[in-house]
């Protein structure tokens, strides 16, 4: 077949859930498939500025053609347009209009789209809240696959999306969480779909990662990511400052609880305070990510919207136990699928669930353990490449129809 | 060496996260017992139903699909406005009047603006969380209230007083 798969940004230092997806599942199509990578020169999703140059480029197996964004984003707009339809009192055009403000604004990616898209067989949409595929999916009606990687949060209850999703041939979700949020919110029944999840690949051998430290005091919890108050940061500093108090006072206290440390590694999008028992790392590289998963007692991933965690995975790849914020259905859901995560609602939770973690060693590596096992039942390449295959057949099939339909008319 | 131990028998997540939920609900009620809590927490059984409403309020209910928001109607007469709309009534004047409001006065005061703004989003969130316990409680009366009935038998379904009788406020 000959894909194209949109995405708002797009390169291998691109560290975004959405672009990593986008980017290893195009890499594992072009193993069969001619696969072209519509995006823009846009790096940072904040601001949108040019930075890649526009026009067609190889990257391995992918075609990749980038088009110029027109306008960068106006925080102050975004910020007031966010205001108005998060609080329930935007009309439609509103709605429109906050997709235009979040951008990213290329209107030669849309051209593109209208002109050349029956050059394809199938056009993979990712991230449903970018105007590339809010603007986009209507263009390319028949041939559009929606990745949307919907979380919980308030732009999945704009009205205009009922519309959105009606459009669409063929939906990848990530989790069941994200299929029930979409089918809640589509007008009408969902067209085929797959759950699909991301793939990944075995771990390198923990033995040989064993052998070299991380370079941090142990035992650690481990946050890897952006370090950014919407992902819940704010709240686990908050309660690991509090959970490191309490267990420095606590009567016969347990060695595994007075020194545990919190590893942040990442970059930093909100100020992050001093503490002795906190180490940060800033960005770090695929092998101290590694040798950090590797060493880490648990993963803690606090974040309250989700539509997939990618570094849960990681986690669960290296037999690490996690924590997650049982607040966000995503989360919660994969834990309980893998038995390989505890999860918290609240401070009381989080220090119940850490300290067992801490305090019950045989346990937590069970947990890890039966992490790694869910990974190698649902989330192996091959598995996942192979339900991607399969609904980018069932479309096809769906699209004719739909064609066929319009052809007759009314 | 890795720092981590040898996996033991399988745990079921279902199972430890209610025994850790259950003690983590034990040691709350102790400690607010403790500290001058409401007596009728000492019923281990009556904690346990306070705290099952609230929960379901707080994480069952779809707090954007509430009865009484939708008894109430828009939420322009009563919702906290939190987005800023700059106008002026004058025809002439206005547009400039305008213009200095948005490139000049907001600029300026902006970090007051959005540090308001972070506190309207909490106080929006303690508002649709009031809402949604005010509703499961009457959820939960009203449930009650049917179960009552129930009890009574068929002939007095309908003879439960309504709520404001049985608890003494009787109209003049």
């Amino acid at each position: 077949m000959n894909l194209a798969c949109v995405i708002h940004r797009f390169g291998p230092d691109i560290a975004g859930g959405s672009e990593t997806h986008c980017r290893l599942v195009a890499e594992h199509l072009a193993e069969r498939h001619d696969v072209t990578i519509l995006t823009t020169c846009a790096c940072d999703h904040v601001t949108w500025r040019n930075e890649y140059p526009a026009g067609a480029s190889a990257m391995g197996r992918l075609r990749v053609i980038r088009f110029p964004v027109r306008r960068m984003r106006s925080l102050h707009r975004f910020a007031d347009i966010s205001e108005r339809v998060f609080a329930g009192r935007g009309s439609e055009a509103d709605e429109e209009q906050w997709f235009r403000e979040n951008g990213p604004d290329s209107p030669e990616l849309l051209q593109f789209l209208e002109q050349h898209s029956a050059s394809f067989d199938r056009v993979l949409f990712w991230a449903f809240r970018y105007a590339t595929s809010f603007f986009g999916v209507p263009l390319v009606e028949r041939r559009a696959i929606l990745v949307p990687t919907a979380e919980d949060d308030p732009v999945i209850r704009f009205e205009v999306l009922g519309r959105l999703f009606s459009r669409a041939v063929g939906f990848v979700f990530l989790t069941p969480e994200e299929q029930w949020l979409v089918e809640r919110r589509a007008d009408g029944p969902l067209a085929p779909f797959s759950v699909v999840g991301s793939g990944l690949e075995p771990a390198t051998s923990s033995e040989q990662l064993s052998r070299i430290r991380p370079g941090v005091p142990t035992p650690f919890i481990l946050y890897l990511g952006r370090i950014d108050p919407n992902k819940g940061c704010e709240t686990l500093l908050q309660y690991f400052r509090r959970y490191c108090v309490e267990s420095s006072g606590a009567m016969g206290g347990d060695a595994a609880r007075e020194n545990v440390h919190l590893v942040m590694a990442g970059p930093a999008n909100m100020p992050v305070p001093e503490h002795p028992n906190l180490t940060r790392l800033g960005l770090v590289d695929e092998g101290a990510r590694e040798r950090l998963l590797a060493h880490a007692s648990l993963l803690v991933v606090p974040s309250p919207y989700e539509s997939l965690s990618l570094v849960l995975l990681e986690a669960w790849n290296h037999q690490l136990p996690a924590l997650v914020n049982g607040r966000c259905r995503v989360l919660k859901g994969q834990a309980e699928r893998s038995n390989g995560a505890l999860w918290y609602r609240n401070y009381d939770e989080f220090a119940a669930c850490l300290t067992y973690l801490l305090t019950q060693p045989l346990e937590a590596a069970t947990l890890g353990r039966q992490g790694l096992d869910y990974v190698n039942q649902e989330y192996r390449w091959p598995k996942v490449m192979s339900r991607i295959e399969d609904l980018l057949q069932r479309s096809c099939r769906v699209g004719t129809k739909a064609f066929v339909r319009n052809l007759s008319g009314p | 060496m890795s720092d981590r131990a040898a996996p033991g028998d399988p745990v079921a997540v279902d199972r430890l996260m209610r025994e850790i939920e259950d003690q983590v609900r034990r040691d709350r009620r102790t400690r607010l017992l403790a500290r001058g809590g409401a007596p009728e927490y000492r019923d281990p059984a009556i904690y346990a139903a306070v705290e099952e409403v609230l929960r379901r309020a707080l994480d069952e209910r779809d707090h954007d699909t509430l009865l009484l928001p939708a008894m109430l109607g828009g939420e322009e007469e009563w919702g906290l406005r939190t987005h800023l709309e700059l106008a002026s009534h004058r025809t002439l004047l206005g547009p400039l009047i305008l213009f200095v409001k948005r490139r000049v006065l907001l600029p300026a005061t902006r970090w007051l603006y959005e540090y308001s703004l972070e506190n309207f989003r909490r106080q929006q969130r303690v508002n649709r969380l009031l809402v949604a316990f005010i509703e499961e409680l009457a959820i939960e009366n009203a449930r009650l209230r049917k179960a009552v009935a129930t009890l009574q038998g068929p002939g007095n379904a309908e003879s439960v007083p309504p709520v404001a009788e049985s608890s003494g406020q009787q109209a003049p």
